[in-house]
């Protein structure tokens, strides 16, 4: 009986030339939107392999620089010698931090636009390492991009709307409805399988072209298959509240043109002004001091630092006896060893105001991360930006790394730094590997904004049906 | 008679309940991203204005050490906040807070204010000027959409027809009784405006404000004009009423979500933006070229021999240590311009483009004026690095020539505070208005075709509209 619903359902829908013409915007869209998508990660790809390659060319010149002046065939200036580690490590021999993008990085573009990706790594201070950003036409930044979350998010739930504002209520003007009940039918069948045939006319379009633009675009989906099932979800789910907003509102019985009022009043309502509300609310109840602070911070504990550089020191040797083992006598006066001292106590005295940042941060998001509950597009957002690994979560997990390799490398210099060692060989300096962030951790994210999407939606429906039985149909 | 529509027109949108509840809450909305703008320009225009003042201190407070040093250590430039940004925030939040002016470098503005922030950033800041371009035009939408479907709906059309009212007449009646309706609203948040303006602190930092705000608050409104036209005539040509919101709704869609990123897209494809690294690794290749600087060396070297008819430099009353210094700079200067000179031809080109597109889109104009007028945009940033890096090379150029002038070959010199004060503080002065309305004559062309367009369009389409 469903099947011959949903059929008759079928033929009614495919007579209609508007749904055609939204499904063709829909299917454009997608189809920009992920080959949008594709080309930014191409991007980051083509500068990653760019920074790769600089790396290896300079380590190579200064390597050669060692070896012709091991051998005594070449000067080389004090400045610019590649084998004085402290030289070395601050200016001439930074690796990059890489994080490369997700498999399906091209769904979602995110903040991977903002964030930087890749760090050059030396012994200066972390934040000095961290400043560094990718370049960006500020104005491309705020107008944002038109990608398939933009798409999903946006356009999607609009669609949708759009073909599913006048649900019942069409077949009412026409006085149809009464005519298809009078078949043994029961109303919520009836309208359960006009969403249906819906939303698998909207999830095969999607799943079809989003397929079909990621492999022309030559994205490896055997790569992220996971993903992509986890994104396919998503977006059922995300449907799936709005084909259950759109049947509650249908269900009240009242006429198409109050139906697609009241549903575009809550698309903007959730999509537009909510979202720029919960930011304006988070960053005025817990604002970031303008960085302008944190600069002027550091200047001050440095100036004040290196005006006692040797006293520094010698409490640096206090707690770090184990490098004074090799002379500390002489190292008083060197002004390579008094700049490590003199760095470690700027960063012991401005970590409040850094801390401040982070903490504010911390902050904002906590009260994002309870709003967003209210707004399925923020979840949205959430969830799609974890999926192709462009959110917040994967960039947090990987400076985390960075910051865990800032250790490690000045782990390695150091020391050598405090040996007055003359660096031979370049090859040994550590370098970055990328550890993805577990994916289970990823899931978990999305299944809790995904669950936040499920449970308002499956809860409309309910009200939905519900409500149909005081519908009347004439 | 004209006017007499109009109150009527009035009259029948404010006691629609519908009306009412929309303007309170756009009312709200605007009001309410007016005062958080305002309280967000306070703290940091308070912050950033401190951290000039200190970081002149420290410059003026270095103590005695050589004038190289003094120029390594160097100053801050932070960029300031302008008062019309409380309207429009642009790219602020997506442009570097602070450059660090020292020798040899220029560096770029770091710190971007939206790594700080989450991401529902990223859906749009709710801004005054976010409110105005893209809020009030779908008020706007959804107060006219009707105005003729409805009265033909209601077969009134026919009665005033046949009363020989001239249709010319009942468009711009009607538009004048949309505009008082809009005006309930703009009043209030345009008097808001004015108070948040006034009850900042004085900053001479953007020249002729009120000139600028009266000219935003014009452009505004002839924003609003357009979308009037546009809703009348559609109202006017549609078969009925749903379609006349369907289309409208398409378009403010269009206008006010896809265009700018759809244009943005296309202008950076266009014109391709480098990665960092390419960039960096370029103009360091360049800066690390000798053989220019050895000519340079070599110039001023014969030019001073001959100036002061020595054999050798050495016997030059001039310190070339100082010379070689400056003529590196001036190396540099030019392998800067160069290159941040390229990278943000790319960025203005790819603003051109955006503005072109406007053709399709009254909002990339608007987008345009909007920022330029509240100082918020790329040109104005582009303004201020500019002065930054002339501030730098000046102060170079003071410790350069100081040493050339003062330092004796083999003796270890030291300049003190008369020397730190020569170099003068650092004042910016934002570009005049006139180069604002210079600078985006496009989107004024664009906006003036809109509107008169628009227009052209309300009224032929009254003219011929459906009666039935």
């Amino acid at each position: 009986m469903f099947r011959r619903i949903l059929a008759h359902e079928w033929r009614m829908l495919t007579s209609d030339a508007t749904v055609w013409t939204l499904i063709a915007i829909f299917a454009l869209s997608i189809g920009y939107g992920t080959l949008n998508g594709a080309r930014w990660t191409r991007f980051q790809h083509d500068a990653i392999s760019q920074a790769e390659r600089e790396e290896r060319d300079r380590l190579a010149a200064h390597q050669a620089t060692i070896v012709a002046a091991n051998t005594g065939t070449s000067k080389v200036s004090p400045f610019l010698d590649p084998r004085n580690p402290e030289v070395a490590g601050r200016r001439l021999a930074g690796r990059y931090a890489v994080m490369p993008p997700a498999p399906l990085a091209a769904l979602s573009i995110g903040q991977s636009d903002l964030l930087p990706y890749y760090f050059k790594m030396t012994t200066d201070a972390k934040e000095t390492v961290t400043a560094g950003a990718e370049l960006e036409n500020p104005q491309r930044l705020l107008a944002g991009r038109f990608d398939l979350a933009f798409v999903i998010i946006y356009l999607y739930p609009l669609l949708i709307l759009a073909i599913s504002y006048n649900l019942l209520s069409a077949e009412k003007e026409q006085g149809t409805l009464a005519l298809v009940l009078s078949q043994p039918v029961a109303l919520r069948t009836l309208a359960l399988a006009k969403v249906t045939l819906r939303l698998l006319l909207f999830l095969a379009t999607i799943g079809a072209l989003a397929t079909i633009a990621l492999l022309a675009a030559g994205v490896d989906l055997g790569n992220g298959g996971v993903r992509f099932a986890l994104w396919f979800a998503a977006v059922a789910v995300y449907g799936l509240f709005w084909f259950g907003l759109a049947s509650a509102v249908a269900s009240l019985g009242r006429p198409s043109a109050t139906n697609a009022m009241t549903l575009a009043a809550i698309w903007l309502a959730l999509v537009v002004l909510l979202p720029s509300m919960f930011n304006l609310l988070a960053t005025t109840v817990y604002p970031v001091p303008s960085r302008v602070e944190m600069v002027q911070a550091v200047r001050e504990a440095s100036d004040e630092a290196n005006g006692q550089g040797s006293v520094l020191l010698s409490k640096y040797y206090e707690d770090h006896p184990e490098l004074a083992a090799g002379g500390a006598e002489q190292a008083m006066n060197d002004f390579n060893v008094i700049r490590v001292a003199v760095n470690a106590e700027v960063e012991r005295r401005v970590r409040p105001v850094m801390d401040q940042y982070g903490r504010q941060l911390v902050a904002q998001q906590s009260v994002i991360d309870r709003l967003r509950f209210l707004s399925p597009a923020v979840l949205m957002q959430d969830a799609l930006n974890d999926i192709s690994g462009t959110g917040a979560g994967r960039h947090r997990h990987f400076m985390a790394q960075v910051s865990a390799y800032h250790e490690t490398w000045r782990g390695y210099f150091v020391p050598l730094i405090f040996r007055k060692a003359q660096l031979s060989t370049l090859a040994d300096i550590p370098r970055f590997r990328f550890q993805d962030e577990p994916f289970d951790r990823t899931i978990a994210r999305v299944a809790t904004a995904l669950g936040g999407v499920l449970l308002p939606g499956v809860a409309l429906f309910v009200f939905g049906l519900r409500a149909l039985r005081r519908y009347k149909v004439a | 008679m004209i006017r007499r529509i109009a109150r009527k027109e009035l009259l029948d949108t404010t006691r629609d309940g519908r009306f009412r509840v929309l303007a309170i809450l756009v009312l709200a909305i605007s009001v309410t991203s007016l005062l958080a703008g305002w309280k967000h320009y306070r703290d940091v225009q308070a912050q950033h204005e401190q951290a000039q003042r200190a970081t002149r201190a420290q410059w003026l407070g270095q103590g005695s050490k050589n004038p190289h040093s003094a120029a390594h250590y160097g100053v801050y430039a932070f960029k300031p906040k302008n008062r019309l940004s409380m309207v429009d925030t642009g790219i602020d939040p997506y442009v570097g807070v602070a450059a660090w002016l020292e020798a040899h470098k220029q560096n770029e503005f770091k710190y971007r204010p939206a790594q700080d922030r989450t991401a529902v950033q990223r859906f749009g800041e709710l801004t005054a000027a976010e409110g105005f371009l893209v809020l009030l035009p779908l008020f706007i939408v959804l107060v006219t959409f009707s105005t003729f479907s409805g009265e033909r709906e209601q077969g009134t059309l026919r009665q005033l027809l046949s009363l020989g009212v001239r249709t010319r007449d009942l468009a711009l009646g009607k538009a004048l009784g949309v505009a008082a309706a809009l005006a309930l609203v703009l009043v209030p948040a345009t008097i808001a405006g004015i108070v948040c303006l006034s009850l900042t602190p004085e900053y001479g930092s953007l020249a002729g404000d009120t000139a600028r705000a009266a000219l935003l608050g014009t452009i505004y409104l002839a924003y609003f004009a357009t979308f009037i036209a546009i809703s009348l005539g559609v109202s006017a040509r549609a078969r009925s009423s749903r379609l006349a919101l369907v289309v409208l709704l398409s378009f403010w869609f269009a206008n006010s979500l896809i265009v700018s990123r759809a244009a943005s897209d296309l202008a950076a494809t266009l014109y391709p933006t480098p990665s960092a690294v390419e960039f960096q690794s370029a103009m360091e290749k360049d800066l690390a070229d000798p053989s220019d600087v050895e000519q340079r060396f070599e110039r001023r070297r014969q030019e001073l021999m001959q100036r002061y008819n020595a054999a050798s430099i050495d016997a030059v009353p001039i310190n070339f240590a100082g010379i070689s210094l400056q003529e590196g700079e001036e190396h540099g200067n030019e392998v800067f311009d160069r290159h941040y000179g390229r990278l943000f031809e790319i960025y203005d080109r790819q603003n051109h483009a955006y503005q072109i597109a406007g053709i399709i889109a009254p909002l990339l104009p608007m987008r345009a004026l909007s920022m330029g007028l509240a100082g918020t945009d790329f040109a104005h940033h582009r303004s201020f690095v500019h002065a930054a890096e002339e501030y730098r090379r000046s102060i170079q150029r003071v410790m350069n020539y100081d040493i050339a002038e003062r330092a004796k070959p083999g003796v270890v010199y030291t300049a003190g505070p008369e020397l730190w004060e020569k170099v003068p503080d650092f004042q910016y002065e934002a570009p005049a208005t006139g180069w604002v309305l210079e600078h985006y004559r496009w989107s004024l062309l664009l906006m003036a075709a809109w509107l008169a367009g628009s227009a052209w369009f309300a009224f032929s389409s009254a003219s011929h509209a459906r009666v039935d």
